[in-house]
């Protein structure tokens, strides 16, 4: 069965007390709050060494994930803008994000599927370690518009949560490291790695012939950029959306003019869901995406080279790429139990 | 993780010389003192006194005649080590946590309180050295360990940039005469190291100096001795020829370059106290 396949990365302590302890017994391991590696995925990149993945951790995570507190008028939590049924991306609905006062944010919230194998963080990249990224959420003035410092001395008056920080970190005062490390706990297991293409993979599942002639099409169309098992090769490309992007992206980062309206190849994991689509959430549709590449690009000069002449992609080579799209889709990952507010 | 694995390795050895049951020096006197350091921070000639941010008056000048006044300085130093001519050797043990107390070799200078001014250095091995070596700012090894605490826990007045994640290494902010909106704030930081692909420039800059200072006597550390090494840190040569009216304002590694190329040349050993 896949899901006892997947989960070989139990910890050698977990399988050693299993053996000692339990022997004669029929009890078996609860690994819904185990971190795993799937092993057809790039290796973590989560520094899971300093901050474990316990249930209790990964529940205070979900409960901070689910809380606005973390906002300045107690508006918005990170669940706002990141909602399960989209893979944890935002909802259709809101193109760019939504903060506090209803002030609508610059780009599209991305999903946070896998997050624990990804080198960088956000469209443009700036973030390089997973416990930093929720202190841009939290001090960004048109998402939760409060401080970190005041998010600290939130959760200190709050007696539920003191007592939460000294049963999961043995701390007696709730300090930012131990919020971020509880998000983070949170956050990497958010591994969506059972989608049908992951089964085809595994020689579980059997495609059709319509999504395995899109597979085909996809890896000689597509893979240049979205390489790999989780459809990107994590650069920052121009893909041709303005003739003058507005939006300096990559740039901002790394201040270099070659970067400028350069965003991250995003995963296409759970792609069918994550509507609408690009940085800022500009088209609706995946025909809309692949039309886009097959007679829309336009030129600007970081253009990426390979867009140059567009991508050409027929009506019916779309339908099939689309097709293939679709087995990105993990609804194990959208209706797992345990991302359900407890 | 390296200090996981150095203290794995330390631990192998340790066995390893136990089980040997070989003779060895007393530890005590192996070990050596304490060595201490103390950062003193100068414009030009004159002491660095903070002043309120209301405060008009200017103590002092740029190179080029700017007068102005410092309401907050404060840097970080890391992965200090000092050398010796004869092998001598000691590296500051580094570890970056989650937990205040378990942070080492990662010290947050700041003007406004002199405790944090003065380093002290324990268990450096008995010898002679000659040369002091550190880091001004966090470097890739410090960052990418993640959400630290203590000194390195922006809710408590950690220096930080979200946006580019990384510590500011130094931040030198004040008032000045010459701009209507008088303040000026220069935060140095960026420690990417990103060497530029064919055909495209430079992208980040790493504004992590490392500044290696020659110690003005042979300073000797042995179980009766604690020396003192103190250091000048000169501001005026930070700002160097900063014009406040052009660049009030510096809030990004490409910018703060211009300053961070200064760094290595604002740090002296004024004296060693043997």
């Amino acid at each position: 069965m896949y899901i006892s396949k997947k989960r070989i990365q139990l910890p050698v302590w977990g399988l050693l007390l299993f053996v000692f302890g339990c022997q004669d017994s029929e009890m078996q391991i609860d690994d819904t709050y185990v971190f795993y590696q799937p092993a057809h995925f790039p290796e973590a990149t989560y520094t899971l060494e300093n901050n474990p993945v316990t249930e209790k951790g990964f529940l205070l995570g979900e409960k901070l994930f689910n809380d606005p507190i973390l906002s300045r008028d107690g508006s918005v939590a990170c669940s706002n803008c990141h909602q399960q049924g989209t893979a944890f991306a935002d909802s259709q609905q809101h193109p760019l994000s939504k903060g506090v006062e209803d002030r609508e944010g610059i780009r599209n919230a991305p999903s946070l599927a896998n997050l624990a194998f990804l080198p960088e963080f956000f469209w443009d990249g700036g973030v390089t370690h997973l416990d930093f990224v929720p202190l841009n959420a939290i001090e960004t003035e048109f998402e939760m518009d409060e401080t970190i410092e005041n998010v600290i001395v939130k959760l200190n008056k709050s007696e539920t949560y003191r007592a939460l920080f000294k049963d999961v970190f043995d701390m007696d005062e709730v300090t930012s490291p131990y919020m971020l490390h509880a998000l983070s706990q949170f956050m990497v297991m958010m591994i969506s790695d059972n989608s049908r293409y992951d089964q085809y993979l595994q020689g579980e599942e059997v495609l059709s012939s319509e999504e395995l002639a899109g597979m085909e099409l996809f890896e000689s169309k597509c893979e240049g950029c979205h390489a790999g098992v989780l459809q990107s090769d994590f650069s920052y490309r121009n893909n041709g959306l303005d003739a003058m992007p507005l939006d300096s992206g990559r740039n901002r980062i790394t201040e270099n003019s070659q970067d400028w309206g350069k965003f991250r190849v995003p995963s296409l994991r759970n792609v069918e869901l994550t509507s609408p689509y690009m940085h800022d959430g500009r088209f609706e549709t995946l025909e809309e995406v692949l039309k886009h590449y097959n007679s829309g690009v336009q030129i600007y000069e970081t253009l990426d080279p390979s867009l140059k002449s567009g991508i050409s992609i027929s009506d019916d080579e779309r339908a099939k790429i689309i097709s293939f799209l679709k087995t990105l889709t993990d609804r194990d990952f959208t209706r797992d139990p345990k991302f359900f507010i407890h | 993780m390296k200090t996981l694995k150095s203290t794995i390795a330390l631990l192998a050895m340790a066995v390893l010389f136990i089980s040997c049951g070989e003779e060895t020096e007393d530890p005590q006197t192996k070990l050596g003192s304490s060595v201490a350091i103390e950062f003193d921070n100068f414009v030009g000639t004159s002491q660095v006194n903070l002043e309120s941010e209301a405060s008009t008056s200017y103590a002092y000048n740029t190179t080029g005649g700017q007068e102005f006044n410092l309401t907050r300085v404060q840097y970080y130093v890391s992965k200090i080590i000092l050398t010796g001519e004869n092998g001598e050797i000691f590296e500051d043990e580094l570890q970056v946590s989650a937990n205040a107390d378990e942070i080492k070799g990662y010290y947050f200078i700041h003007e406004s309180d002199n405790a944090s001014k003065l380093i002290e250095l324990t268990n450096v091995p008995k010898g002679t050295y000659t040369q002091i070596t550190f880091n001004l700012g966090i470097d890739e090894e410090g960052v990418q360990e993640g959400a630290a605490g203590g000194i390195l826990d922006p809710a408590n007045g950690a220096p930080f940039w979200n946006w580019n994640a990384g510590y500011i290494g130094m931040t030198i902010e004040g008032q000045t005469s010459v701009i209507d909106e008088s303040e000026f704030a220069i935060h140095i930081g960026g420690w990417k190291d990103i060497i530029p692909e064919d055909g495209t420039t430079q992208k980040f800059y790493n504004n992590v100096k490392t500044i290696t200072l020659n110690l003005d006597v042979n300073m000797q550390v042995n179980s009766t001795l604690e020396p003192e090494i103190h250091i000048v840190t000169d501001i005026q040569k930070i700002l160097g020829d900063v014009d406040f009216t052009a660049t009030p304002q510096v809030h990004s590694p490409a910018v703060g370059r211009l300053f961070a190329d200064n760094l290595e040349s604002a740090f002296v050993v004024d004296h060693v106290h043997q």
